[in-house]
């Protein structure tokens, strides 16, 4: 037999899994009511839950799609648990903080928010600046946010030539030894990352996880 | 609903077909190497010469028999609880039968099969999720030919559950197929729920041969589904003409259904067909010839202008190997079955003409099946695929891939390829950086490793093996091979 407590973190791991934000919503407000460890519920059954699902996507099992959905569910239910983990006196233990856009000129949303999703379901916790991002933003975003890493995407050659030019200017801002600094996008390339001075680039969604991993050991 | 639907046919054009066929039969007649259904043809009132073995049927007989035929064949499962119905626009996918060789997936070789292949094919096409019917694919070297054809049906019977697509190379292949099933199902549901579907080819221009028209009576008199297989050969055993070869086609195909329905009233027929084109470069019997699609798709057309369920060999390949051709020459062979409604779309996995089968052929035509299964859906329009509101919702510039309308539809709306690669450059460099052929070798690897085929009841397994012993000791043979 699960005990009570239990048995509500498996219900919210798959609530997660299943990317039910309402039913997260309603049993993380369970969990708060029955004076069940938010941080625990956090750790083994959002976080656990949306790893698990992750595994199950690199192996072809899942779609994009149910990751974001669970990435949103596991938003909503960690919305309501943070309050009591503060109140708690503690702290979720994100894995690292990521500012992420796309760069200004540049409308393309996908790309960036399918990095930003599995970020989130790998357990970094990201500031999503949105797209058509100017320099200007970004080094605003670095100072208030204290981010371990900046990802910047670019859809297109011409908005590209962008990311060299935010770079530029986080160096003049004299904020580019706070923060790694990652590149992607379909016309970018690992040289490209190179010659503009970015400290990774990624070629896929699932390799820019890898990446940050390996950035932030 | 629209759904894409060809025709190579106008209805005058259908009638005129068959009005010619029916002008072929009572002029000029089949010729039957059978005493028994010679006899039964002249008491029903064709004309029969008992020394040229001809009978000339006249119409009213043909449109009896067309009367006595049913529209739905059902094909059950070894379990006797599943089935898949033939009739109207479905198309389901069937293994190509009977293959002489075999392509080794290991190491690409083309050479004799032997029992351990076959069960390994029978595996396969129970793992497969758009290749519905398994066929006796091929004839095991490793087993005297005389009892070859009942080998295989135990062979593919043990290791797979779907229906068998079969045939007899002897006279006594029906009866002891009947014991085979009857040990599996039960004697009394030999004739209800039969799980094979045996093969019946005329022998071009106008013959039905002994073997064959012995074979066709007792499937016939057991009420177990034959497919009429004729093989028009265009400029060979056939007019160069299509028109022609179908008429042709056509008036042996009614020939063998007056057999059958005069035999027994009701019999599940399906006409079927194995056109080709006899290449005049190189006197060979093509089977990828894109119109070898065009009279099977005619063959559909006369079938349904009949209200009887069709068939034809349309994923066979010419190809000596799986390489672009094989793929090609199945792809259309695919997309015309489901666009003329063939009912029965054979030939999975075949290459060669129709002489070898191949495991990674049989695998990719597995992903061509589902996907052009998915074409002939067409398109679902209703209120929810419109997505007016969800356009709404998103707006200019917004992002579908949040929405739960996406995560609902995404996969209901899409055929999902097993192999088909559709990673980025880099992903698949990282993997490998494999081509189809390497995909599809190791998913039959996989397949092999992991599938595990629904087991028969042990006292099943023991009376069917008991049956098998029965047979093959009638041949002497006293000890089965294991496999």
């Amino acid at each position: 037999m699960l005990s009570g407590k239990e048995e509500l973190l498996n219900k919210l791991k798959e609530a997660a899994v299943n990317g039910d934000a309402d039913e997260v919503t309603k049993l993380s407000k369970k969990v708060i009511e029955i004076g069940i460890d938010p941080l625990e519920a956090v750790e083994k059954a959002l976080i656990a839950g949306v790893l698990e699902l992750g595994e199950k996507w690199i192996n072809g099992e899942a779609f994009i799609v149910d990751m974001i959905a669970a990435a949103e569910a596991m938003k909503a239910g960690l919305s309501i648990l943070k309050e009591e983990i503060v109140k708690r006196g503690g702290s979720i233990k994100y894995r690292g903080k990521i500012v992420i856009g796309t760069v200004e000129g540049d409308i393309h949303d996908i790309g960036k928010s399918i990095v930003a999703s599995l970020l989130e379901a790998a357990g970094y916790e990201v500031i999503d600046l949105g797209v058509d991002v100017p320099a200007q933003k970004f080094i605003e975003a670095i100072k208030q946010y204290n981010p371990d890493i900046v990802g910047m995407s670019a859809l297109m050659t011409t908005t590209m030539l962008k990311q060299r030019e935010i770079i530029e200017a986080i160096k003049q801002a004299n904020l580019r030894d706070k923060v790694k600094i990652i590149v992607g996008g379909a016309p970018t390339t690992e040289d490209w990352a190179k010659e503009i001075g970015a400290d990774g680039w990624a070629p896929d969604a699932a390799s820019a996880v890898e990446l940050v991993k390996k950035l932030l050991k | 609903m629209a759904k894409p639907r060809i025709k190579v046919l106008s209805d005058e054009e259908i009638l005129e077909i068959h009005w010619r066929s029916l002008s072929i039969l009572s002029k000029v007649g089949v010729k039957v190497d059978h005493k028994e259904a010679l006899e039964l043809l002249r008491s029903i009132g064709a004309e029969v010469n008992l020394n040229s073995r001809v009978a000339k049927i006249p119409e009213y007989i043909v449109k009896e028999a067309l009367d006595k035929t049913p529209n739905i064949v059902r094909l059950y499962y070894r379990d006797g609880r599943r089935f898949i119905e033939l009739y109207g626009d479905n198309t389901y996918f069937d293994v190509g039968s009977a293959a002489y060789y075999y392509m080794d997936y290991k190491t690409n070789e083309i050479r004799r099969p032997v029992s351990r292949d076959l069960a390994e094919v029978a595996k396969v096409a129970d793992f497969l999720p758009n290749t519905h019917i398994m066929s006796t694919a091929l004839v095991p070297s490793d087993i005297p030919e005389i009892i070859a054809d009942r080998w295989r049906m135990y062979i593919v019977a043990k290791n797979c559950t779907k229906p068998i697509d079969t045939g007899a190379f002897t006279l006594e292949g029906i009866p002891d197929a009947i014991k085979i099933m009857a040990s599996i199902i039960g004697e009394e549901n030999v004739s209800k729920k039969p799980f094979m579907i045996f093969a019946a080819c005329p022998s071009p221009p106008l013959k039905w041969s002994e073997l064959t028209t012995q074979n066709l009576m007792d499937c016939a008199k057991h009420g177990i589904p034959v497919h009429i297989i004729p093989m028009p050969q265009t400029g060979g055993t056939s007019p160069a003409t299509l028109a022609g070869s179908i008429v042709q086609s056509n008036a042996e195909f009614l020939a063998g259904l007056v057999i059958a329905q005069f035999t027994k009233p009701g019999s599940p027929i399906v006409y079927s067909g194995s056109p080709n084109v006899f290449d005049q470069r190189f006197a060979t019997p093509c089977t990828g010839y894109i119109e070898v699609g065009l009279i099977s798709a005619a063959i559909s057309q006369l079938a349904k202008f009949y209200n009887i369920p069709s068939a034809a060999y349309t994923m066979v390949s010419d190809s000596k190997t799986v390489d672009p051709q094989s793929a090609i020459e199945s792809s259309l062979g695919a997309l015309i079955s489901v666009l003329s409604g063939i009912n029965m779309a054979i030939g999975s996995g075949m290459l060669l003409e129709e002489n070898c089968i191949s495991l990674i052929k049989l695998v990719i035509d597995d992903d061509i099946a589902g996907s052009t299964l998915r074409f002939a859906k067409g398109i679902h329009v209703d209120v929810d695929t419109l997505a007016e509101e969800v356009i709404r919702e998103a707006g200019p510039g917004g992002l579908f891939l949040k929405h739960k309308h996406t995560r609902e539809w995404w996969r209901k709306e899409h055929y999902i390829p097993r192999l088909f690669d559709k990673r980025t450059y880099d992903m698949w460099r990282k993997l490998g950086s494999k081509d189809l052929n390497t995909i599809a070798r190791e998913n039959v690897e996989k397949i092999l490793k992991e599938h595990v085929v629904e087991t028969l009841p042990k006292d099943v397994e023991r009376e069917l093996d008991k049956t098998m012993k029965s047979i093959a000791h009638k041949y002497g043979i006293e000890k089965l091979l294991e496999i």
